[in-house]
């Protein structure tokens, strides 16, 4: 417990922090499994249409427009991690956590340290791969009763869990 | 101080499995033997099913096998998982209650499905399935052991000592016969209780009986129908038809407002709300007298609502939302019937009650800050969609003197936005954060500092361009479709200062239940 606090100080420093970089190649990974979802599906669709349609020729436009789009749904999904990641950030100080989020519809959401209720630090099979974890915050509210930070390093996320909850004190301040 | 009991667990993954299968379903009837053992009856054809059992069994095995509880001088640690590796924290302090079930499999095997729950989410904050009695036992004694090393029971804190002497009861409002009429007539429960009842009897296939007898087989519908057949076919309608169908159209309104008074008054008869000590206390109710009590700490937040028809005879009815109400509680008990503090009450009462259940905020002293002065450009544009969109259908379909409607609706959405933006209104104390909405319908929500759980500022790209932002607070209790204080359309630099603040002042003060 002792040798943690020491670490924990260092984390707890009021300073606003990115994410871990290799979110980037590990979002991107995950991305290829609804890229691969989405093209099957619309594959099914199309080839559907074209042999419905009984015009051979159709298919010189429906092939390469689905193809197209494959493309452009592939490229989106990984080019958007490095994006997001741009405007994802989070500060720790004695009070509590603030956690940044989103390109288009941005968020900062302040949970202070008095209000978590439990965390969790979970690893999934590809986030263990690259060394991450993702920490979730549970709070005793509706909307923001679990807050997410995923793309943490993983030792990184188990300091920041040791920081939020009340050592032995609890709650009473 | 590091405990594992894994070994134990282990040696009940074959029990695990068992109970997964025969008492996991909780929902089926009853757990019947031959269905989830197929080698037990195999005749019935059920067999295959057990296939469908199998990705459930090997998933419920691995969860045995990697599940670990460790418990730590503060908090309570459980780990499980093998691919999707998970490790919770629960702080012994969170944790409002060790809830455990047995059915008979359990019991046969002397193992005990424990839920441990704190104040979070809508669900229990841990499941575990099958865990051997002795090391509940073990599980129960560290954890309340490790609340009372950790700051004891919070029940018994020094600063929520009783300000009243408990048995001193002081009413903060009574209701009497008149009030309880006033209400039923204001709210127009009627159609809804007229709606269930039909329902109810149309189920058993009443109401035509009833009709034919009550009417003699006068036919309503079908002398509808006539009248709008003479209208179609061009003959004027006779006045005893127009009368007719005035007198019921009266009539059946008339009829819903009785009902609705009469809902009042059996529901909520001799409504008195009361303040002993700590605790607020309810009693009403005509045939099922009903008791509640509501401790203060427990109210998260505090919303005052004002109809058009009760700003018309100056009343207003106030409601608190307490936590915990998530799911049917023990025992079946709710803990507050719709959380109501006042169903109907005068409105130059209102601050003062206020008063009494969130002591040292005073309502009437806000000083409200206006939302951003742009904000009526934004809020008009939903509007003007809502007023134009339905015209176009009617246009392409019927006739295109259907646009003579859109200076109306266009109207309308001008004033209904004005209105909306300029009834908007927020305001914050040293304890309290206010936030003020509608223009007919007016919802005002008082969220003390103490019971805000998160602040989140969030900005859409609509926002952006405004230069605007919004604050949202979040507490516990209530619904997705409670009054929430949930500011929008603040000026970038105003919500900032406001998010900042309540952060500020939320991380200085500590949450009690």
């Amino acid at each position: 417990m002792d040798s943690d606090s020491d670490a924990v100080e260092s984390i707890a420093d009021g300073v606003d922090r990115k994410l871990d970089p290799r979110v980037i190649p590990l979002q991107r990974t995950l991305g290829w499994i609804p890229t691969a979802i989405l093209s099957a599906i619309s594959l099914v669709f199309v080839t559907f249409v074209w042999a419905d349609s009984g015009i051979l020729a159709l298919g010189l436009l429906l092939m390469p427009l689905w193809l197209a789009g494959v493309v452009a749904l592939a490229w989106q999904f990984q080019r958007w991690p490095a994006i997001a990641y741009r405007f994802a950030s989070y500060r720790i100080d004695e009070l509590g956590i603030e956690i940044r989020r989103g390109v288009y519809w941005r968020t900062i959401t302040n949970v202070p340290r008095s209000r978590v209720q439990h965390t969790d630090v979970s690893q999934g099979p590809l986030e263990r791969r690259y060394g991450l974890g993702t920490l979730v915050i549970y709070t005793a509210g509706m909307a923001h009763s679990r807050v997410n930070l995923e793309g943490l390093d993983h030792e990184v996320a188990r300091r920041i869990r040791a920081h939020l909850l009340p050592k032995d004190e609890g709650d009473a301040v | 101080m590091l405990f594992s009991f894994a070994g134990t667990l282990k040696t009940f993954a074959l029990p695990a499995l068992v109970v997964y299968f025969t008492a996991g379903r909780s929902q089926e009837p009853a757990p019947f033997v031959g269905r989830w053992m197929p080698w037990a009856d195999i005749s019935n054809g059920e067999f295959w099913m057990l296939l469908l059992l199998v990705p459930g069994a090997i998933a419920a095995v691995a969860r045995y096998l990697s599940f670990r509880v460790r418990y730590e001088g503060t908090e309570l640690v459980i780990r499980s998982g093998i691919l999707f590796r998970n490790e919770r924290h629960v702080p012994y302090l969170r944790i409002q209650n060790l809830d455990t079930s047995r059915n008979v499999v359990h019991r046969l095997l002397g193992v005990t499905n424990v839920r441990v729950e704190t104040g979070g989410g809508n669900e229990p904050e841990a499941t575990i399935s099958v865990l051997d009695d002795r090391v509940f036992d073990e599980m129960r004694r560290r954890v309340f052991e490790g609340r009372a090393r950790a700051g004891g029971p919070r029940e018994a804190t020094a600063d929520e000592a009783p300000v009243a002497a408990p048995d001193e009861a002081l009413t903060l409002l009574h209701l009497p016969l008149r009030e309880l009429l006033l209400h039923g007539f204001l709210e127009n429960r009627g159609l809804i209780l007229i709606g269930a009842a039909y329902g109810a009897l149309w189920q058993f296939g009443l109401p035509t009986a009833l009709w034919q007898r009550l009417t003699g087989g006068w036919d309503a519908p079908r002398l509808v129908n006539e009248a709008l057949q003479e209208v179609e076919s061009g003959h004027a309608v006779t006045i005893v038809q127009v009368a007719i169908l005035i007198a019921g159209l009266v009539g059946i309104l008339v009829l819903v407002r009785l009902v609705s008074m009469a809902w009042a008054v059996t529901r909520l008869y001799d409504f008195r709300l009361s303040l002993a000590g700590q605790d607020l206390r309810a009693e009403y109710g005509l045939l099922t007298r009903v008791s509640t009590r509501i401790p203060l700490p427990r109210v998260q937040t505090l919303t005052i609502r004002e109809t058009p028809l009760q700003r018309l005879v100056g009343r207003m009815s106030v409601r608190a939302e307490t936590a915990g109400g998530h799911g049917p509680a023990e025992g079946g008990a709710r803990p507050f019937e719709r959380e109501r503090l006042a169903p109907i009450v005068e409105t130059d009462r209102v601050p003062a009650l206020v008063r009494q259940v969130l002591p040292g905020f005073d309502i009437g002293a806000l000083a409200w800050q206006p939302i951003h002065p742009r904000a009526f450009r934004r809020a008009l544009k939903p509007y003007l969609f809502v007023a134009l969109a339905p015209v176009v259908p009617l246009v392409f379909f019927l006739s295109v003197w259907w646009l003579a409607a859109t200076p109306i609706t266009i109207a309308w959405a001008v004033v209904a936005s004005r209105k909306h933006v300029e009834h908007m209104a927020w305001a914050i104390t040293d304890t309290a954060v206010v936030f003020r909405s509608g223009w007919l319908w007016r919802h005002v929500t008082v969220a003390p500092i103490a019971k805000i759980q998160a602040v989140a500022c969030s900005e859409s790209p609509f926002d952006r361009r405004a230069a605007m932002r919004s604050v949202r607070v979040d507490t516990a209790g209530g619904n997705e479709r409670s009054h929430r204080v949930d500011i929008p359309y603040l000026g970038r630099d105003t919500a900032d200062v406001l998010h900042l603040r309540l952060a500020e002042q939320i991380s200085r003060t500590a949450f009690r239940w």
